[in-house]
Protein backbone atom coordinates (compact mmCIF):
# COMPACT_ATOMS: atom_id res chain seq x y z
CA UNK A 1 0.00 0.00 0.00
CA UNK A 2 1.65 3.74 -1.07
CA UNK A 3 -0.46 6.71 0.52
CA UNK A 4 -3.72 4.03 0.91
CA UNK A 5 -3.48 3.35 -2.75
CA UNK A 6 -3.44 -0.81 -3.40
CA UNK A 7 -0.13 -1.56 -5.17
CA UNK A 8 -0.34 -4.42 -7.76
CA UNK A 9 2.45 -5.32 -10.03
CA UNK A 10 1.47 -6.12 -13.43
CA UNK A 11 4.01 -8.38 -14.43
CA UNK A 12 6.25 -10.60 -12.52
CA UNK A 13 7.67 -14.95 -13.00
CA UNK A 14 7.67 -17.58 -11.28
CA UNK A 15 10.72 -19.88 -12.52
CA UNK A 16 14.55 -19.52 -12.30
CA UNK A 17 17.10 -17.94 -15.28
CA UNK A 18 20.62 -18.49 -13.99
CA UNK A 19 22.53 -17.26 -16.13
CA UNK A 20 20.82 -13.63 -15.25
CA UNK A 21 20.49 -14.05 -11.47
CA UNK A 22 16.68 -14.55 -12.00
CA UNK A 23 15.92 -16.80 -8.77
CA UNK A 24 11.76 -17.41 -7.31
CA UNK A 25 12.60 -17.35 -4.03
CA UNK A 26 9.35 -15.78 -2.38
CA UNK A 27 11.47 -14.94 0.44
CA UNK A 28 13.20 -12.87 -1.50
CA UNK A 29 10.33 -11.39 -3.29
CA UNK A 30 8.44 -10.79 -0.68
CA UNK A 31 10.80 -8.81 0.72
CA UNK A 32 11.55 -6.62 -1.63
CA UNK A 33 7.42 -6.31 -2.63
CA UNK A 34 6.90 -5.27 1.31
CA UNK A 35 9.66 -2.60 0.96
CA UNK A 36 8.37 -0.83 -2.32
CA UNK A 37 4.85 -1.52 -0.68
CA UNK A 38 3.76 -3.79 -3.21
CA UNK A 39 0.39 -5.77 -1.95
CA UNK A 40 -0.28 -8.19 -5.03
CA UNK A 41 2.07 -9.59 -7.74
CA UNK A 42 1.11 -11.11 -10.71
CA UNK A 43 2.64 -14.04 -11.80
CA UNK A 44 3.62 -16.10 -14.32
CA UNK A 45 6.03 -18.78 -15.96
CA UNK A 46 6.56 -18.73 -19.56
CA UNK A 47 9.79 -20.95 -19.41
CA UNK A 48 7.90 -24.45 -20.50
CA UNK A 49 6.84 -24.24 -23.71
CA UNK A 50 3.47 -26.50 -22.97
CA UNK A 51 2.17 -24.44 -20.87
CA UNK A 52 0.74 -27.16 -18.42
CA UNK A 53 4.33 -27.35 -16.60
CA UNK A 54 4.97 -23.56 -16.06
CA UNK A 55 0.85 -23.12 -14.72
CA UNK A 56 1.69 -25.86 -12.41
CA UNK A 57 4.70 -23.89 -11.25
CA UNK A 58 3.01 -21.06 -11.20
CA UNK A 59 0.25 -22.34 -9.17
CA UNK A 60 2.38 -24.71 -6.58
CA UNK A 61 4.38 -21.13 -5.94
CA UNK A 62 0.89 -19.25 -5.44
CA UNK A 63 -0.81 -21.33 -3.21
CA UNK A 64 1.85 -20.28 -0.30
CA UNK A 65 1.31 -17.16 -0.36
CA UNK A 66 -2.34 -16.33 -2.00
CA UNK A 67 -2.88 -12.99 -0.41
CA UNK A 68 0.10 -11.83 -1.97
CA UNK A 69 0.25 -13.40 -5.72
CA UNK A 70 -2.04 -14.18 -8.67
CA UNK A 71 -1.40 -16.22 -11.63
CA UNK A 72 -1.73 -15.66 -15.62
CA UNK A 73 -2.03 -18.53 -17.54
CA UNK A 74 0.73 -18.95 -20.35
CA UNK A 75 0.52 -20.94 -23.46
CA UNK A 76 2.22 -21.36 -26.43
CA UNK A 77 0.75 -21.50 -30.04
CA UNK A 78 4.43 -23.57 -30.81
CA UNK A 79 2.16 -26.24 -28.93
CA UNK A 80 -1.63 -25.22 -30.56
CA UNK A 81 -3.25 -28.51 -29.32
CA UNK A 82 -3.31 -27.93 -26.01
CA UNK A 83 -3.82 -24.39 -25.94
CA UNK A 84 -7.55 -23.95 -25.33
CA UNK A 85 -7.80 -26.64 -23.03
CA UNK A 86 -4.94 -25.70 -21.21
CA UNK A 87 -6.49 -21.73 -21.01
CA UNK A 88 -9.69 -23.58 -19.43
CA UNK A 89 -7.77 -25.64 -17.01
CA UNK A 90 -5.28 -22.53 -16.01
CA UNK A 91 -8.52 -20.36 -15.16
CA UNK A 92 -11.57 -22.65 -14.01
CA UNK A 93 -9.71 -24.99 -11.92
CA UNK A 94 -6.57 -23.44 -10.85
CA UNK A 95 -8.18 -19.94 -10.55
CA UNK A 96 -5.83 -17.58 -12.68
CA UNK A 97 -6.78 -14.09 -13.85
CA UNK A 98 -5.22 -13.19 -16.44
CA UNK A 99 -3.19 -14.63 -20.06
CA UNK A 100 0.29 -14.15 -20.29
CA UNK A 101 1.99 -14.48 -24.00
CA UNK A 102 5.69 -14.55 -24.89
CA UNK A 103 6.29 -14.06 -28.70
CA UNK A 104 9.95 -14.35 -29.06
CA UNK A 105 9.99 -17.92 -28.33
CA UNK A 106 8.38 -18.25 -31.21
CA UNK A 107 8.70 -17.16 -35.03
CA UNK A 108 4.94 -16.11 -35.31
CA UNK A 109 4.03 -12.63 -35.10
CA UNK A 110 1.64 -12.47 -32.65
CA UNK A 111 -0.89 -11.06 -34.50
CA UNK A 112 -0.23 -14.09 -36.88
CA UNK A 113 -3.38 -17.03 -37.19
CA UNK A 114 -1.89 -19.32 -35.09
CA UNK A 115 -2.66 -16.80 -31.93
CA UNK A 116 -6.23 -15.95 -32.58
CA UNK A 117 -8.01 -18.80 -31.04
CA UNK A 118 -6.25 -17.63 -27.74
CA UNK A 119 -7.63 -14.31 -28.62
CA UNK A 120 -11.42 -15.70 -28.96
CA UNK A 121 -11.17 -17.22 -25.45
CA UNK A 122 -9.88 -14.34 -23.85
CA UNK A 123 -12.88 -12.52 -25.61
CA UNK A 124 -15.27 -14.92 -24.48
CA UNK A 125 -13.84 -14.56 -21.00
CA UNK A 126 -13.32 -10.81 -20.87
CA UNK A 127 -9.77 -11.78 -20.22
CA UNK A 128 -6.78 -9.34 -20.18
CA UNK A 129 -3.51 -10.50 -21.89
CA UNK A 130 -0.21 -8.90 -21.61
CA UNK A 131 2.46 -9.71 -24.49
CA UNK A 132 6.14 -8.93 -24.12
CA UNK A 133 6.88 -6.55 -26.95
CA UNK A 134 9.75 -4.43 -28.37
CA UNK A 135 11.09 -4.00 -31.46
CA UNK A 136 11.44 -7.59 -32.93
CA UNK A 137 9.61 -9.11 -35.51
CA UNK A 138 7.05 -10.93 -33.89
CA UNK A 139 6.77 -8.63 -30.81
CA UNK A 140 6.14 -5.69 -32.37
CA UNK A 141 3.30 -3.20 -30.21
CA UNK A 142 1.72 -1.92 -33.79
CA UNK A 143 -0.01 -5.83 -33.79
CA UNK A 144 -2.29 -4.93 -30.90
CA UNK A 145 -3.97 -2.22 -33.86
CA UNK A 146 -4.42 -5.92 -36.29
CA UNK A 147 -6.16 -7.65 -32.82
CA UNK A 148 -8.23 -5.51 -30.07
CA UNK A 149 -10.26 -4.03 -32.67
CA UNK A 150 -11.45 -7.53 -33.17
CA UNK A 151 -11.77 -8.96 -29.83
CA UNK A 152 -13.64 -5.88 -27.77
CA UNK A 153 -14.05 -7.89 -24.57
CA UNK A 154 -10.80 -8.88 -24.15
CA UNK A 155 -8.08 -6.50 -22.57
CA UNK A 156 -4.52 -6.27 -24.20
CA UNK A 157 -1.86 -5.13 -22.38
CA UNK A 158 1.46 -4.03 -24.16
CA UNK A 159 4.33 -5.39 -21.67
CA UNK A 160 7.28 -2.99 -21.50
CA UNK A 161 5.02 -0.27 -23.69
CA UNK A 162 7.44 -1.84 -26.69
CA UNK A 163 11.12 -1.17 -24.20
CA UNK A 164 12.69 1.07 -26.83
CA UNK A 165 11.56 3.85 -28.62
CA UNK A 166 10.83 3.42 -32.10
CA UNK A 167 8.34 0.36 -30.05
CA UNK A 168 6.90 2.97 -27.79
CA UNK A 169 5.44 4.97 -30.17
CA UNK A 170 3.75 2.32 -31.78
CA UNK A 171 2.14 0.63 -28.31
CA UNK A 172 1.25 4.36 -27.71
CA UNK A 173 -0.47 4.75 -30.87
CA UNK A 174 -2.62 1.68 -29.99
CA UNK A 175 -3.37 2.58 -26.82
CA UNK A 176 -4.95 5.86 -28.59
CA UNK A 177 -7.14 3.82 -30.88
CA UNK A 178 -8.47 1.45 -28.93
CA UNK A 179 -10.04 1.52 -25.22
CA UNK A 180 -8.85 -2.04 -24.95
CA UNK A 181 -5.07 -1.56 -25.17
CA UNK A 182 -3.07 -0.84 -22.49
CA UNK A 183 0.76 -0.43 -21.39
CA UNK A 184 2.61 -1.85 -18.80
CA UNK A 185 5.85 -0.28 -17.40
CA UNK A 186 8.41 -2.76 -16.71
CA UNK A 187 11.81 -2.15 -18.73
CA UNK A 188 15.14 -1.92 -17.77
CA UNK A 189 15.95 1.16 -19.98
CA UNK A 190 14.73 3.88 -17.28
CA UNK A 191 14.73 6.51 -19.92
CA UNK A 192 13.76 9.77 -18.37
CA UNK A 193 10.31 10.73 -19.08
CA UNK A 194 8.63 7.69 -20.53
CA UNK A 195 6.66 7.06 -17.97
CA UNK A 196 5.69 10.91 -18.51
CA UNK A 197 5.30 10.08 -22.02
CA UNK A 198 2.95 7.34 -21.68
CA UNK A 199 0.51 8.92 -18.77
CA UNK A 200 0.27 12.25 -21.22
CA UNK A 201 -0.13 10.63 -24.47
CA UNK A 202 -1.95 7.28 -23.66
CA UNK A 203 -3.75 8.54 -20.40
CA UNK A 204 -2.90 7.63 -17.04
CA UNK A 205 -6.23 4.86 -17.27
CA UNK A 206 -4.35 3.11 -19.36
CA UNK A 207 -0.82 2.52 -17.80
CA UNK A 208 -0.41 -0.29 -15.93
CA UNK A 209 3.10 -1.05 -13.47
CA UNK A 210 4.96 -3.96 -13.41
CA UNK A 211 8.38 -4.93 -12.45
CA UNK A 212 9.57 -7.88 -13.78
CA UNK A 213 10.23 -9.73 -10.55
CA UNK A 214 12.00 -11.26 -9.96
CA UNK A 215 14.38 -10.92 -12.87
CA UNK A 216 14.39 -7.16 -11.60
CA UNK A 217 14.03 -6.18 -8.53
CA UNK A 218 10.84 -4.61 -8.15
CA UNK A 219 11.85 -1.24 -6.31
CA UNK A 220 13.44 0.81 -9.18
CA UNK A 221 10.49 0.26 -11.04
CA UNK A 222 8.32 1.35 -8.88
CA UNK A 223 10.58 4.34 -8.36
CA UNK A 224 10.28 5.18 -11.89
CA UNK A 225 6.07 6.39 -11.30
CA UNK A 226 7.20 7.87 -7.71
CA UNK A 227 9.44 9.81 -9.23
CA UNK A 228 7.82 10.88 -12.47
CA UNK A 229 6.31 14.17 -12.75
CA UNK A 230 3.07 12.90 -12.92
CA UNK A 231 0.09 14.04 -11.12
CA UNK A 232 -0.79 11.94 -7.68
CA UNK A 233 -4.30 10.82 -9.26
CA UNK A 234 -2.31 9.52 -11.71
CA UNK A 235 0.66 7.76 -10.02
CA UNK A 236 -2.55 5.48 -7.92
CA UNK A 237 -4.11 4.76 -11.38
CA UNK A 238 -1.08 3.35 -12.71
CA UNK A 239 -0.02 1.73 -9.28
CA UNK A 240 -2.94 -0.19 -8.87
CA UNK A 241 -6.05 1.18 -9.82
CA UNK A 242 -6.37 0.28 -13.90
CA UNK A 243 -5.03 -3.08 -12.88
CA UNK A 244 -7.96 -3.91 -10.08
CA UNK A 245 -10.35 -2.64 -12.77
CA UNK A 246 -8.56 -4.72 -15.58
CA UNK A 247 -8.75 -8.12 -13.35
CA UNK A 248 -12.59 -7.37 -11.70
CA UNK A 249 -14.13 -10.00 -10.15
CA UNK A 250 -10.93 -11.67 -9.11
CA UNK A 251 -11.61 -11.95 -4.96
CA UNK A 252 -7.50 -11.59 -4.49
CA UNK A 253 -7.49 -8.47 -5.73
CA UNK A 254 -10.36 -6.60 -4.95
CA UNK B 1 7.73 2.66 3.77
CA UNK B 2 6.77 4.39 0.65
CA UNK B 3 4.79 7.30 -0.37
CA UNK B 4 3.68 8.77 -3.50
CA UNK B 5 6.40 11.52 -3.17
CA UNK B 6 10.23 10.37 -2.49
CA UNK B 7 13.01 12.41 -1.47
CA UNK B 8 16.00 11.52 -0.18
CA UNK B 9 17.13 11.54 3.31
CA UNK B 10 20.92 12.07 3.12
CA UNK B 11 22.60 13.97 0.88
CA UNK B 12 23.39 12.69 -2.48
CA UNK B 13 26.31 12.76 -4.92
CA UNK B 14 25.25 11.31 -8.64
CA UNK B 15 28.80 9.22 -9.74
CA UNK B 16 27.48 8.95 -13.47
CA UNK B 17 25.77 11.62 -15.13
CA UNK B 18 26.58 12.87 -19.12
CA UNK B 19 26.02 15.98 -20.66
CA UNK B 20 25.74 16.79 -24.06
CA UNK B 21 23.35 15.95 -26.93
CA UNK B 22 24.15 12.82 -28.58
CA UNK B 23 24.01 12.03 -32.36
CA UNK B 24 20.78 10.02 -31.84
CA UNK B 25 18.70 13.04 -30.44
CA UNK B 26 19.61 16.36 -27.89
CA UNK B 27 19.81 15.60 -24.09
CA UNK B 28 16.50 16.61 -22.21
CA UNK B 29 19.25 18.74 -20.49
CA UNK B 30 20.67 21.13 -22.77
CA UNK B 31 22.26 23.40 -20.40
CA UNK B 32 23.78 23.67 -17.00
CA UNK B 33 20.64 25.33 -15.65
CA UNK B 34 18.21 22.66 -16.86
CA UNK B 35 20.80 19.99 -14.87
CA UNK B 36 20.80 21.58 -11.89
CA UNK B 37 16.72 21.61 -11.97
CA UNK B 38 16.79 17.86 -12.94
CA UNK B 39 19.26 17.84 -10.25
CA UNK B 40 17.46 19.47 -7.42
CA UNK B 41 14.20 17.65 -8.45
CA UNK B 42 15.29 14.29 -7.27
CA UNK B 43 17.04 15.98 -4.58
CA UNK B 44 20.83 15.73 -5.84
CA UNK B 45 23.02 17.81 -4.98
CA UNK B 46 26.08 17.50 -6.84
CA UNK B 47 27.49 15.54 -9.95
CA UNK B 48 30.20 13.46 -11.44
CA UNK B 49 29.71 15.05 -15.10
CA UNK B 50 31.68 13.26 -18.79
CA UNK B 51 30.78 14.36 -21.72
CA UNK B 52 28.84 12.56 -24.82
CA UNK B 53 31.65 13.68 -26.88
CA UNK B 54 34.68 11.35 -25.27
CA UNK B 55 32.44 8.35 -25.74
CA UNK B 56 32.72 7.26 -29.31
CA UNK B 57 34.31 9.94 -30.76
CA UNK B 58 36.99 12.16 -29.06
CA UNK B 59 38.16 12.24 -25.00
CA UNK B 60 40.65 15.00 -26.35
CA UNK B 61 37.90 17.42 -27.94
CA UNK B 62 35.16 15.96 -25.35
CA UNK B 63 37.16 17.08 -22.29
CA UNK B 64 37.10 20.52 -24.17
CA UNK B 65 32.95 20.27 -24.56
CA UNK B 66 32.84 19.71 -20.78
CA UNK B 67 34.92 22.95 -19.86
CA UNK B 68 31.68 24.49 -20.50
CA UNK B 69 29.28 23.28 -18.64
CA UNK B 70 31.53 23.26 -15.05
CA UNK B 71 30.82 25.49 -12.48
CA UNK B 72 32.31 26.16 -9.58
CA UNK B 73 30.79 23.34 -7.26
CA UNK B 74 27.93 21.00 -8.66
CA UNK B 75 29.71 19.59 -11.26
CA UNK B 76 32.49 17.58 -10.70
CA UNK B 77 34.11 17.26 -14.06
CA UNK B 78 35.29 13.89 -14.87
CA UNK B 79 38.13 13.47 -18.38
CA UNK B 80 37.78 10.73 -20.10
CA UNK B 81 41.24 9.43 -21.20
CA UNK B 82 42.64 6.71 -23.61
CA UNK B 83 46.32 5.61 -24.16
CA UNK B 84 47.96 8.19 -26.43
CA UNK B 85 50.72 10.44 -25.87
CA UNK B 86 48.35 13.42 -26.53
CA UNK B 87 45.15 11.92 -24.43
CA UNK B 88 47.83 11.17 -21.63
CA UNK B 89 49.43 14.42 -21.33
CA UNK B 90 45.72 16.32 -21.88
CA UNK B 91 45.03 14.93 -18.39
CA UNK B 92 48.58 14.96 -17.07
CA UNK B 93 48.71 19.10 -17.53
CA UNK B 94 44.86 19.12 -15.74
CA UNK B 95 46.39 17.37 -13.22
CA UNK B 96 48.99 19.73 -12.38
CA UNK B 97 46.11 22.38 -12.71
CA UNK B 98 44.59 20.24 -9.48
CA UNK B 99 41.70 19.75 -11.56
CA UNK B 100 41.81 15.79 -11.62
CA UNK B 101 39.72 13.90 -9.04
CA UNK B 102 38.91 10.49 -11.62
CA UNK B 103 39.07 9.62 -14.79
CA UNK B 104 36.78 7.67 -17.46
CA UNK B 105 38.16 5.23 -20.01
CA UNK B 106 37.47 5.81 -23.59
CA UNK B 107 36.36 1.81 -25.43
CA UNK B 108 39.26 1.06 -27.44
CA UNK B 109 38.45 -2.20 -28.27
CA UNK B 110 36.48 -1.07 -31.40
CA UNK B 111 39.71 0.06 -33.11
CA UNK B 112 41.29 -3.35 -32.03
CA UNK B 113 42.67 -2.51 -28.87
CA UNK B 114 41.97 -4.52 -25.82
CA UNK B 115 42.31 -3.70 -22.16
CA UNK B 116 45.68 -5.14 -21.86
CA UNK B 117 48.96 -4.47 -20.11
CA UNK B 118 50.86 -3.68 -23.19
CA UNK B 119 48.29 -1.22 -24.30
CA UNK B 120 47.75 0.42 -21.17
CA UNK B 121 50.69 0.36 -19.14
CA UNK B 122 51.87 4.15 -19.17
CA UNK B 123 48.44 5.40 -18.23
CA UNK B 124 47.87 2.80 -15.39
CA UNK B 125 51.26 3.43 -14.00
CA UNK B 126 50.37 7.01 -14.08
CA UNK B 127 46.64 6.12 -12.05
CA UNK B 128 48.95 4.15 -9.87
CA UNK B 129 51.45 6.49 -8.91
CA UNK B 130 48.39 9.56 -8.84
CA UNK B 131 45.79 7.36 -6.94
CA UNK B 132 43.38 8.66 -9.33
CA UNK B 133 40.21 5.92 -9.72
CA UNK B 134 39.46 4.94 -13.22
CA UNK B 135 35.27 4.74 -14.32
CA UNK B 136 35.24 1.83 -16.73
CA UNK B 137 31.89 0.84 -18.26
CA UNK B 138 31.51 -2.49 -17.54
CA UNK B 139 28.84 -2.35 -20.98
CA UNK B 140 31.94 -2.30 -23.85
CA UNK B 141 34.82 -3.77 -22.08
CA UNK B 142 35.52 -7.77 -21.82
CA UNK B 143 36.19 -8.96 -18.10
CA UNK B 144 38.80 -11.54 -18.40
CA UNK B 145 40.79 -8.66 -19.82
CA UNK B 146 39.51 -6.37 -17.41
CA UNK B 147 40.74 -9.10 -14.71
CA UNK B 148 43.95 -10.28 -16.00
CA UNK B 149 45.25 -6.03 -16.81
CA UNK B 150 44.40 -4.77 -13.06
CA UNK B 151 45.43 -7.67 -11.38
CA UNK B 152 48.81 -6.23 -12.91
CA UNK B 153 48.14 -3.10 -11.50
CA UNK B 154 46.90 -3.27 -7.72
CA UNK B 155 47.16 0.22 -6.99
CA UNK B 156 44.82 1.36 -9.60
CA UNK B 157 41.11 1.84 -8.06
CA UNK B 158 38.20 1.26 -10.66
CA UNK B 159 34.60 2.19 -10.77
CA UNK B 160 32.92 -0.61 -13.03
CA UNK B 161 29.90 1.82 -14.07
CA UNK B 162 26.83 0.01 -15.77
CA UNK B 163 26.54 -3.37 -14.32
CA UNK B 164 22.88 -5.09 -15.38
CA UNK B 165 21.81 -8.07 -14.52
CA UNK B 166 22.91 -9.43 -17.92
CA UNK B 167 26.42 -9.12 -15.51
CA UNK B 168 24.75 -10.97 -12.67
CA UNK B 169 27.24 -13.73 -12.68
CA UNK B 170 30.45 -11.64 -13.49
CA UNK B 171 29.48 -8.77 -10.47
CA UNK B 172 30.64 -11.06 -7.34
CA UNK B 173 33.68 -12.61 -8.59
CA UNK B 174 34.85 -9.09 -9.77
CA UNK B 175 34.21 -7.93 -6.95
CA UNK B 176 35.90 -10.59 -5.23
CA UNK B 177 39.16 -10.25 -7.28
CA UNK B 178 39.34 -7.06 -7.55
CA UNK B 179 39.68 -5.38 -4.04
CA UNK B 180 40.25 -1.85 -5.07
CA UNK B 181 37.08 -2.13 -7.31
CA UNK B 182 33.76 -0.41 -6.17
CA UNK B 183 30.25 -1.04 -8.39
CA UNK B 184 28.46 1.64 -9.49
CA UNK B 185 24.60 1.06 -9.53
CA UNK B 186 22.83 3.03 -12.19
CA UNK B 187 21.57 -0.39 -13.79
CA UNK B 188 22.01 -2.73 -11.50
CA UNK B 189 18.33 -4.63 -10.39
CA UNK B 190 18.75 -8.21 -9.77
CA UNK B 191 16.44 -8.28 -6.92
CA UNK B 192 18.19 -8.14 -3.44
CA UNK B 193 21.46 -7.73 -4.94
CA UNK B 194 22.45 -4.39 -3.37
CA UNK B 195 21.67 -5.57 0.09
CA UNK B 196 23.58 -8.80 -1.00
CA UNK B 197 26.48 -7.32 -2.13
CA UNK B 198 26.34 -4.58 0.74
CA UNK B 199 26.42 -7.86 3.38
CA UNK B 200 28.89 -9.72 1.85
CA UNK B 201 32.09 -7.20 0.33
CA UNK B 202 30.25 -3.91 2.21
CA UNK B 203 28.61 -0.95 1.41
CA UNK B 204 32.23 1.16 0.99
CA UNK B 205 32.49 -0.53 -2.24
CA UNK B 206 28.93 0.80 -3.74
CA UNK B 207 28.76 4.17 -5.39
CA UNK B 208 25.08 5.58 -6.64
CA UNK B 209 25.30 7.27 -10.32
CA UNK B 210 22.48 7.23 -12.61
CA UNK B 211 23.85 6.94 -15.81
CA UNK B 212 21.70 10.25 -16.41
CA UNK B 213 20.30 10.73 -19.24
CA UNK B 214 20.42 7.43 -20.67
CA UNK B 215 18.57 6.57 -17.12
CA UNK B 216 16.09 8.46 -14.90
CA UNK B 217 17.94 10.05 -11.55
CA UNK B 218 15.26 8.82 -9.75
CA UNK B 219 14.66 4.98 -9.30
CA UNK B 220 17.67 3.70 -8.60
CA UNK B 221 17.94 6.50 -5.53
CA UNK B 222 14.52 5.29 -4.78
CA UNK B 223 15.56 1.76 -4.43
CA UNK B 224 18.40 2.78 -2.25
CA UNK B 225 16.23 4.27 0.23
CA UNK B 226 13.96 0.87 0.45
CA UNK B 227 16.71 -0.89 1.13
CA UNK B 228 17.81 -2.98 4.54
CA UNK B 229 21.22 -0.49 4.23
CA UNK B 230 21.57 1.38 7.54
CA UNK B 231 21.37 5.02 7.22
CA UNK B 232 25.18 5.07 7.80
CA UNK B 233 25.38 2.68 5.02
CA UNK B 234 23.19 4.27 2.72
CA UNK B 235 24.86 7.81 3.17
CA UNK B 236 28.05 6.57 2.40
CA UNK B 237 26.74 4.81 -1.04
CA UNK B 238 24.56 8.02 -1.86
CA UNK B 239 27.62 9.97 -1.63
CA UNK B 240 30.11 9.55 1.26
CA UNK B 241 31.86 6.72 -1.08
CA UNK B 242 32.11 8.77 -3.95
CA UNK B 243 34.06 11.67 -1.74
CA UNK B 244 36.36 9.79 0.00
CA UNK B 245 37.02 7.80 -3.82
CA UNK B 246 37.51 11.31 -5.29
CA UNK B 247 39.41 12.97 -2.26
CA UNK B 248 36.73 15.45 -2.39
CA UNK B 249 34.80 17.35 0.90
Amino acid sequence: MIDGCRVIDFHGHVGRWDRYGMKDDPGLMLRAMDAAGIDVSCLFTIFHPDGTTGNDLSAGFIARHPDRFVGFAYVSPMMPERMIAELERAIDTLRFVAIKLYPPYTPRPFHAAPWHPIYEFADARGLAVIFHTDQYPTNRPRFLEDIAPLYPRANFVAGHSGNVEEARVEAIAAARKYPNVYLETCSTYRTPGVIEQLVNEAGADRVLFGSDIPLMDPRPQIGKIVTARISDEAKRLVLGANAARLLRGVERTS
Amino acid sequence: MSTLHFAPRVPVIDANVCVGDAHTGPSPCRNRQQLFDEMDFHGIERAVVYHIQTEEISPVDGNHQLEDWLDDDRLIPQWSVLPTDDSIEQIQRLYREKRVSSLRLHHTRPAGLPFCTWGYDVLLDWLSDTGIPLWIPLTENDPTELVTTLREFPGVRVVFVGAHYTHALLVRPLLKTLPDAFLELSRYEPIGEIEALAARFGAHRLIYGSWYPRYAMGPMLFYLHHTRLTDEELADVCAGNVRKLLGIG
